[in-house]
């Protein structure tokens, strides 16, 4: 059954459909050939075909039955190592359908584990090793701990270069029959920062709406996402209403479930959008970074952040 | 002073604590069987007065030693050491006093350690009282002594004296307002004669605050931010039990209620820095920073206005915590469509909560992923909001 999430739909079935990886996929397909599989470490940035190629792996390796042989755990939901060990006995007790005296454990995002959660997980690494092979995937393997590494073969994935990104998008927009203008296509290249998932994404959200894309309507599409009426918290503020530019802050804070470092770093841009002296302008920013460094030194953003719509009042000058 | 005018003189003058009297009455026939007596229990319960009405019955001199005088071991000698040998020179007999015996502190070096030495030397009974006595090192003088504990007086009794004195002094109060006073005094005879004096100067009963009362939070915002700053502001918020998390909701709530501009940024100054000696204290367990906290909640706040603010001001309850439950609560579908979005799409329902905008416009955008996802009616209803 094929998915209607076109990150799914689309999403690799064999080594040749995964993009930008040449180097990674040669050796996976190596290893894969031989059946003599060890444990893997994929390392790089998100959206650069770390999952793609677990699930490719383990497709290539169990044909039909891949589903029965594989379980893919996501470290950083899976708050608890108890947890982890607990699904990873439970799958591991039972032996391997088929001719692979093993079977596979996809780890997503195991960087996010802690250090305690680590060493345990090198314990069950070896408890296990006879009939399960461990696939992690990270961002940054420096936070993963050296016996974890050193059990690993690892591979590198690169972040996704421009033609990589364009390859992946046009083959989708010629099968959904979408219009792509080459000022779009460039404009979902600078937005996704070289992760591909974001950038499907994005086409598919940009697709909802309109189905010729081009650089406004992605523009727009991006534009909803950003928290636009922190320009209006601070005119509040200004005008010297200070409950009513709280009152507002706290609404798009909840709403939006945005933190106060995101706030700050927001209304640090706004400052010069606003209609006032540039005077003003210079002395409102200083004030923003104090307060940006008492949220990070202080224990309540909020009350940080209404320090900061005081001051804004205060600057204001405005009605009583 | 109504409480000095009308202390007891003798056993008959001493309400509501017959038992006691009895005692001391056996204690001075067996004397010196046992030489001293320890009078114990809380303020106001009439021990010193019971002590002098002793004197006052036994026609004796009373010789009295307490906080306020130094007593280490040299004092103790010279006060009591010597009056506990000689004849005195008027009277033929002599009472000696041992006031507030848990007020020995550390700089009264060896008092204690004389003073059981001088029960068995003296020839005249001791006399000591104090609140608490069983601190382990009272020990020793507990062996040695009779001990009478006086518990708190019955309102009834404290109601029956102060009706007695309102008649003495002419002053015409109801029954019912005496009786209020007497059961808001808590069993303490003389907080009760010093409330009394203070409706005779013109006070409503109503407005007598009940004894150890703690301080409300209106009180508390009435003090900071309409007063203007007490001394003893300091003392502000270690009068109450309420928490100082709760105190500084409280605070930051009711701020624009009663500051506008500079004293607003004031005030919002001071409430951040406590916050930033708040998290100090969480992050390196360094209580000192308590000290911190605490004055920029209360003196910070308190000083950031320009003048102080009679009459009433109505101070809004806190409502950013209610707030912040009732998004969570909605939240709920969020999280449950983000589950089942990251197991579907192989990501962490981390990721899937951040891209939260782009994932609801493409599930929204097409029924059959909203199959796929097998998302529930409410969750459906929950995006399309």
């Amino acid at each position: 059954m094929s998915s209607e999430v076109w990150t799914e739909k689309y999403r690799p079935h064999t080594f040749e459909e995964i993009f930008g990886q040449e180097e990674v996929v040669k050796r996976v397909k190596n290893l894969t050939n031989s059946l003599n599989i060890p444990h893997l470490l994929l390392a790089g940035p998100a959206g650069t075909g770390k999952s793609s190629m677990a699930i490719v792996l383990v497709k290539e390796l169990y044909g039909e039955k891949w589903k029965d042989n594989y379980l893919e755990l996501n470290a950083s939901d899976e708050r608890g190592i108890d947890v982890v060990r607990q699904k990873v006995k439970d799958f591991a007790r039972t032996k391997s359908f088929g001719k692979v005296p093993f079977k596979v454990i996809f780890l997503d995002e195991a960087d996010a584990l802690t250090k305690e959660a680590q060493q345990a997980l090198r314990r069950t690494m070896e408890n296990f090793s006879s009939n399960c092979r461990f696939v992690l995937s990270c961002n940054y393997i420096s936070k993963l701990i050296d016996p974890i590494q050193s059990r690993c073969v690892v591979l590198r994935f690169r972040l996704l270069d421009k033609k990589d990104v364009e390859k992946v998008i046009t083959r989708i927009a010629e099968q959904e029959k979408i219009e792509l203008t080459p000022d779009g296509l460039n404009e979902l290249y600078e937005a996704c920062e070289g992760d591909c998932r974001r950038a499907i994404n994005l086409l598919q959200v940009t697709t909802s709406v309109s189905r010729k894309i081009t650089k406004e309507i992605i523009e727009t599409i991006l534009g909803k996402a950003k928290p636009k009426d922190i320009h209006a918290v601070l005119n509040y503020a200004l005008a010297g209403n200070f409950k009513s530019a709280r009152d507002k802050l706290l609404d798009i804070m909840l709403k939006e479930s945005i933190s106060g470092i995101d706030v700050i770093k927001n209304i640090q841009k706004e400052v010069w959008n606003l209609d006032i002296d540039p005077v003003l302008k210079v002395r409102l920013t200083e004030k923003t970074g104090e307060i940006e460094f008492r949220i990070v030194e202080g224990s309540d953003e909020f009350i940080q952040l209404e320090a900061l719509l005081a001051y804004f009042v205060l600057v204001g000058k405005g009605k009583e | 002073m109504l409480c000095d005018k009308y202390k007891p003189l003798c056993f008959a003058d001493i309400k509501g604590q017959e038992d006691s009297v009895i005692k001391i009455k056996v204690f001075m026939k067996n004397f010196p069987i046992k030489k001293s007596i320890i009078l114990h229990g809380p303020a106001g319960t009439g021990k010193t007065s019971l002590a002098y009405a002793l004197a006052k019955e036994m026609n004796a001199e009373i010789i009295e030693i307490n906080a306020s005088d130094l007593r280490d071991r040299e004092q103790m000698k010279k006060i009591i050491g010597s009056a506990s040998q000689q004849g005195s020179l008027f009277a033929k007999n002599k009472v000696l006093l041992i006031d507030e015996v848990d007020g020995i502190t550390k700089d009264d070096r060896g008092g204690l350690m004389e003073l059981l030495i001088l029960i068995d030397k003296t020839s005249f009974p001791i006399i000591i009282t104090a609140n608490d006595i069983w601190n382990k090192k009272f020990a020793p003088l507990r062996q040695k002594s009779e001990l009478i504990e006086m518990k708190d007086i019955d309102y009834r009794d404290i109601f029956n004296l102060i009706k007695d004195v309102a008649k003495k002094e002419q002053m015409n109060s109801s029954d019912e307002a005496l009786k209020i006073l007497a059961i808001k005094a808590n069993g303490d005879i003389r907080a009760a004669l010093n409330d009394l004096q203070t409706i005779t100067e013109g006070t409503n009963v109503d407005s007598i605050d009940e004894r150890d009362r703690e301080l409300s939070i209106f009180n508390i915002l009435r003090i900071i931010f309409q007063d203007i700053t007490r001394n003893d502001i300091l003392e502000l918020l270690d009068k109450t039990n309420i928490d100082l998390d709760e105190i500084t909701l409280w605070i930051e709530e009711n701020i624009p209620n009663v500051y506008k501009k500079e004293e607003l940024y004031d005030a919002f100054n001071a409430l951040s820095k406590a916050d930033i000696f708040n998290k100090r204290i969480i992050r390196q367990q360094y209580w000192r920073f308590l000290t911190y906290r605490n004055m920029l909640l209360s003196a910070g706040i308190s000083v950031a206005k320009k003048q102080g603010r009679l009459g009433f001001i109505k101070y809004t309850k806190p409502t950013r915590i209610l707030k912040i439950w009732i998004i969570k609560q909605k939240n709920i579908y969020k999280k449950s469509i983000s589950q089942k979005y990251a197991y579907h799409c192989h990501i962490s329902i981390k990721t899937a909560m951040k891209e939260f905008p782009f994932i609801k416009q493409i599930i929204i955008s097409n029924d059959k992923i909203q199959k796929e996802l097998k998302l529930e009616q409410d969750e459906i209803l929950y995006l399309k909001e």
